[in-house]
Formats: C-alpha cells, sequence, structure tokens
C-alpha cells in the first residue's frame, strides 16, 4: 500500500498538471496530434498500398503484408517519437528561466528532484497521449494477421522506454542550459546520437568483433551498442519471433573487444531487454544530473557551502 | 526579524557586496535603496535562499540562511524585479498552482486563491488568463503570489518599477495593508518619494556597501540638515528677484538661498517657523504666488549618500 501511495504521490506534482493543462489549452495540442496521426496514418496506408500491388496472392500473403505494415509503421513512430520528445522536453527548465518563473519556483517547496520530475513526466504525458492515439492504427493491421500480441506491447514498450530516455536526456540540457534553443539543438544531437548514431557505430563495432572472432554472414553477432539501440531491438522483435538471447558474459567479452572463446555465463538476454535496461539508465542519470543543476540554484545548506560569520565593520 | 551581518558576495573580479549589514525589526517595512548595480538584488537573493554568501550571515526569523533554507523559505514570500507569468492559466489557477507548490492543503488551496485575489482586488479577473493581464495586474497577482503561504517575511523587489501612477499607488497601498496584517516587508526601489511614505526604516546601499541605515525620519535628519521650502513670486522680473533674494537671506534661521530660474528654494533649520517667513517676505512688499515644502528630502539623502565623496559619509 505504502508503495502504491508513494508512485501516486510522485504523480501528485503541481508541475505536471499546470503544464499539461497549460499544455493542452494550446492549439498546438490538438495540431501535433493530429499531425502525428495522420503522418503515420499516411505512411501506413502507403506501405499498405504497396504491399498489395506487389504481393502475390496466396494464403499467407495477408500475414505478410500485415507484419510489413506493422514493421513500417513501428519503426516510422519510432522516428517521430524521437523528433516529437526533444520538442517537447527541451524547453522544459531553460523555458522557465527565460519566462522568468524558475527562481519563483526555487523558493517553493518543491524539490530539485520534484521539479525534474514533474517536468519530464509533464512532456512525457503527452507523448504517451499520442501513442495511446496511435494504438487504433496499429489496431487495425491485426486484421491482416502476421503479428502477435507479445510484439505489438514490445513495440510500445520499446518505444515508451526511447521516448522517456530522449525525453529525460532533454530535461537534463534544459536544466544545464540557459536558453532553450542550445537545449534543443543539443537533445536533437543526443536523440540523433542515441537511436541512429548508436545503430551505426554498433553495426561496425559489430563487424570489427565479428573480423576478431574469424565469425562471417549470418554469424555475426551484435556488439553491446548495437544491442542497446532501440532501432536493433525492435527490428529482432519484429523479425525474429524466438528473439536473438545472447548471454550477458557475452556482451561484456563483445563490450571490452576480448579475444577467445565466446563466453555463455550469465543469464542471457534478449536485444528489446538490454535496450529498455540501458536507456532506463540513460533516464536514470540523466534525472540524476539535471537534478543536482537544479539544486545547484538554490543556496546550499551550511554543511555543504560554509558560511564564515566575521565581525561587522 | 531580518539580519544581515558582513555579507560579502563576489562575482568574478567584482565585489557585489562588501560587509553589508543591517536589520529590520518585525512589523516594520524596510525600504532597501541604491542605485543600479549597487548590491540590492544580490542581497535579496541571499536573503530568499536563492545564491549563497560568500561569507558573513544572513538569517530571517533567527534561521541563518544557509544552516537551513527549506525552513527560511516558509518564512519568506518573495517577489522578484523581473518575473514572467505562465501562459493559458487563469489568475485563480495561477496561485492554486503555487499554493501547492508551497505545500497548502489540496482542499484549502483555492480558497486561499480566492482570498488573495480579494486582496490584491483582482478577485474579477480571477478566470481571466494571466498573459491578458496588465502590468499593473500582473504586479498584483505576483505579490499575492508570494503570498499563497502566508509568510511572515516579504522581499520585494522593484515592486513598482515599469507601473504607472494609478498602479504605483495601488501597489503602495497593498504594501501598507499588509504591514497592517502584521508582515515585515524589505522593499527595494528606485520611486524615492512612495518609499519615503510607505517605509518605516531605510537602508541606503552604494557600491556593494551600505552607507546608511535605521528608522526613516533618524536616516533623513541625520543625512540632510534642513527642510527645504520652494518660494514662487507673483513677479519674477530682476528687480523683484533680487529684492526678494536679498530679503530671504536677512531672514534668521535660513541657512542658505538658491535661485532656481523663476523661484527660490531655500534651505532652513528643523525649527523653523515658516509662516513667519512668509510674513517676513509679504512685509517686504514681495507678492507670493506659492509657498510650499520641497518633496523628497529622501531622494536628497539618497543623492547625498550614493554622490561622489559618499564614502566619507559612511
Amino acid at each position: 500500500m505504502k508503495r502504491v501511495l508513494g508512485l501516486v504521490s510522485g504523480f501528485d506534482n503541481p508541475l505536471i498538471i499546470k503544464d499539461g493543462v497549460s499544455r493542452m489549452r494550446s492549439w498546438r495540442a490538438p495540431l501535433g496530434i493530429t499531425l502525428y496521426l495522420g503522418l503515420l496514418g499516411a505512411f501506413g496506408y502507403a506501405i499498405f498500398t504497396i504491399q498489395v500491388l506487389t504481393a502475390q496472392y496466396n494464403s499467407s500473403a495477408s500475414a505478410a503484408i500485415g507484419g510489413e505494415v506493422f514493421a513500417a509503421m513501428a519503426f516510422f513512430q519510432l522516428a517521430l517519437i524521437s523528433l516529437f520528445a526533444p520538442a517537447l522536453a527541451a524547453g522544459s527548465i531553460s523555458g522557465e528561466r527565460e519566462r522568468q518563473t524558475f527562481d519563483v519556483l526555487l523558493v517553493s517547496r518543491v524539490s530539485a528532484f520534484g521539479i525534474v520530475w514533474g517536468k519530464l513526466i509533464a512532456s512525457l504525458a503527452y507523448l504517451l497521449l499520442i501513442i495511446l492515439t496511435a494504438l487504433p492504427l496499429f489496431a487495425a493491421v491485426f486484421l491482416f494477421g502476421g503479428i502477435d500480441f507479445e510484439q505489438f506491447v514490445l513495440t510500445q514498450v520499446i518505444t515508451i522506454a526511447t521516448a522517456l530516455s530522449i525525453g529525460a536526456v532533454s530535461v537534463f540540457f534544459s536544466a544545464l542550459f540557459k536558453r532553450s534553443l542550445p537545449s534543443t539543438v543539443t537533445s536533437y544531437a543526443s536523440a540523433f546520437a542515441m537511436v541512429i548514431g548508436s545503430a551505426v557505430a554498433g553495426l561496425m563495432l559489430s563487424y570489427v568483433a565479428s573480423y576478431r572472432s574469424g565469425a562471417t554472414g549470418s554469424s555475426i553477432e551484435g556488439h553491446p551498442v548495437l544491442f542497446g539501440n532501440p532501432l536493433f531491438a525492435l527490428y529482432i522483435v519484429l523479425g525474429s519471433p524466438s528473439g536473438a538471447p545472447v548471454h550477458v558474459g557475452r556482451l561484456l567479452q563483445l563490450l571490452v573487444l576480448s579475444d577467445g572463446p565466446a563466453a555463455n555465463w550469465g543469464p542471457t538476454i534478449e536485444p528489446w531487454q538490454f535496450s529498455v535496461f540501458s536507456e532506463l539508465a540513460v533516464t536514470a542519470l540523466a534525472i540524476l544530473g539535471a537534478v543536482l543543476l537544479v539544486r545547484g540554484r538554490r543556496a546550499l545548506p551550511l554543511r555543504r557551502r560554509p558560511l564564515v560569520v566575521e565581525a561587522a565593520g | 526579524m531580518i539580519s544581515v551581518e558582513a555579507l560579502r558576495k563576489r562575482f568574478g573580479r567584482q565585489q557585489a557586496l562588501e560587509d553589508v549589514s543591517f536589520s529590520v525589526p518585525k512589523g516594520e517595512i524596510f525600504g532597501f535603496v541604491g542605485p543600479n548595480g549597487a548590491g540590492k538584488t544580490t542581497t535579496i537573493r541571499i536573503l530568499a535562499t536563492l545564491a549563497p554568501a560568500d561569507s558573513g550571515l544572513a538569517s530571517i526569523g533567527g534561521i541563518p540562511v544557509g544552516d537551513d533554507p527549506a525552513a527560511v523559505r516558509e518564512l519568506v514570500g518573495y517577489m522578484p524585479d523581473f518575473f514572467g507569468v505562465y501562459d493559458r492559466l487563469t489568475a485563480s489557477e495561477y496561485l492554486e498552482f503555487y499554493a501547492a507548490c508551497h505545500g497548502v492543503a489540496r482542499n484549502r488551496r483555492r480558497r486561499v486563491a480566492l482570498e488573495l485575489l480579494e486582496l490584491v482586488d483582482l478577485a474579477d479577473r480571477r478566470d481571466t488568463q494571466v498573459d491578458t493581464l496588465s502590468r499593473g495586474m500582473k504586479q498584483r497577482l505576483c505579490l499575492a503570489r508570494s503570498l499563497v503561504h502566508d509568510p511572515k517575511v516579504l522581499l520585494l523587489d522593484e515592486p513598482a518599477s515599469g507601473l504607472d501612477p494609478r498602479a504605483r499607488v495601488e501597489m503602495r497601498e497593498l504594501v501598507k495593508e499588509l504591514r497592517r496584517m502584521g508582515k515585515t516587508i524589505l522593499v527595494s526601489s528606485h520611486i524615492l518619494p512612495e518609499l519615503e511614505e510607505l517605509c518605516t526604516w531605510v537602508g541606503f546601499i552604494d557600491r556593494g556597501r551600505m552607507v546608511a541605515v535605521g528608522p526613516m525620519e533618524q536616516v533623513r535628519n541625520r543625512v540632510v540638515s534642513g527642510r527645504r521650502l520652494r518660494i514662487e513670486l507673483v513677479e519674477a522680473d530682476e528687480d523683484t528677484m533680487v529684492r526678494a533674494e536679498q530679503a530671504l537671506h536677512d531672514r534668521e534661521g535660513v541657512l542658505a538661498v538658491d535661485r532656481m530660474g523663476d523661484h527660490f528654494e531655500v534651505t532652513v533649520g528643523d525649527d523653523f517657523e515658516d509662516d513667519e517667513l512668509l510674513a517676513h517676505l509679504v512685509h517686504s512688499k514681495l507678492r507670493v504666488k506659492s509657498f510650499s515644502a520641497v518633496a523628497g528630502d529622501l531622494a536628497e539623502a539618497f543623492m547625498r549618500l550614493t554622490g561622489p565623496g559618499e564614502d566619507d559619509l559612511a
């Protein structure tokens, strides 16, 4: 019961309510949802049309079309969310500074964590709403078959974890920079590095590791950098129903590029699990960094910054 | 209630505060006066727990700011010199949001917001979006915002800056009302005639140093010797002005006579009888058009204390 109350109190944050009310009263809120659903729907319909025109009609054609359309939409959704998250979170704290409301927040009882958490959840709430509104589009694909429920759920989990990590990193930059412009630019650069950069780097490192171990073709193993990438995780979830589990020992071995026989110690982990875990770790670090930055804006208690009392006059 | 002892603060190579000391008794309104960049905002930010001091001791209600900032924040309501408002929130929602930030119980927030809107005369604007309010209304709303947790001390940094005369009068009356409610108020401002009427205590700061501090009358009397009278004659031709100047000089108790174009400003002792001077001018066949005390003694004190060589006065 205490845990439930703690969880509820974490969401009983005035900043979440204020930002939520403020955002949803803006014309940008419905426009953003419309734009998102329009793009996703149009993209899904385009893929569907191409698939129908090029498909050979047999008993498995419907399932193949369904699987292809769902996969395309899932990747497109991940890309859209990666673009939306920095836009929503990168100005969250720097915007308070620019609006000259930050000092007033700092003299209130809201803790540094409360400010960072409130800003993150307020930004993510809108993203979650967007993801939620897109569920019927994804559900429509079930009419064709080719996708099972587990794949559907894991797709959403990977997308939400990506949104969370990019949002948290954007909030961190928002606490780091005084202005929203540099915060937004660095947030987009970070989102690009986390989604595209780590995929490219991970692929290159995977080839290097495979070359060193003499593996070729389909036996190339995913490097941990690739393993933690959400695009790769999505690719495995949608392409391989059995997943691609790897021992944690092997991942660590690849991380340090050590030669020798493949380690098989430790539990096995699938790309989506490793990706979600990595993104949660990035989220935790970004929140911690942002909290420390916000705390630094307040006068610290005496034990951290001693005041030397000098005799007046 | 507010105590500052030997406060020092440096920003890079610039010494922003140099041994600043003053105290404000409970229930008083303290006018914090000084030119731009003198250190007023820095001092207020230290008291509001927004900036650490390099050395010295600042305390509110006996609690050192550096010891327990959270407890100090409970005692203090802070209104910054520049502030913004949130878009798309009504005045009532705005106050309820800050009430929540200050830990006011959920079932009391609405009532607190409405009471404060009533106090600052914005009750009829409770459903108006704050970004559409006039500047004067926003200032009053911000003052109300600083009161949501019923603080004992108010730190108001230039609360009347940029306001039109009517809004300034409203703000001044509001601050007086808050004093009647038992608040201790530190207010910084450049509008000295208003501070003179409003404040019971005053402190002058210049280039990071306190140059005078104490009860208003005491500081004024210490800094400004004598009072000034403005005298204007019906005829301002050269002969009349020369005759008048001579008559004023002849009068005992007149310390100085300054000819200011078409009128005179006369410095007299504190116990000088003004009506006798007026009678003296009439006896000298001079037709007096106006005879009044020059307002702005605080302004004169401010100019004297913050002008060249002010260090000697300190």
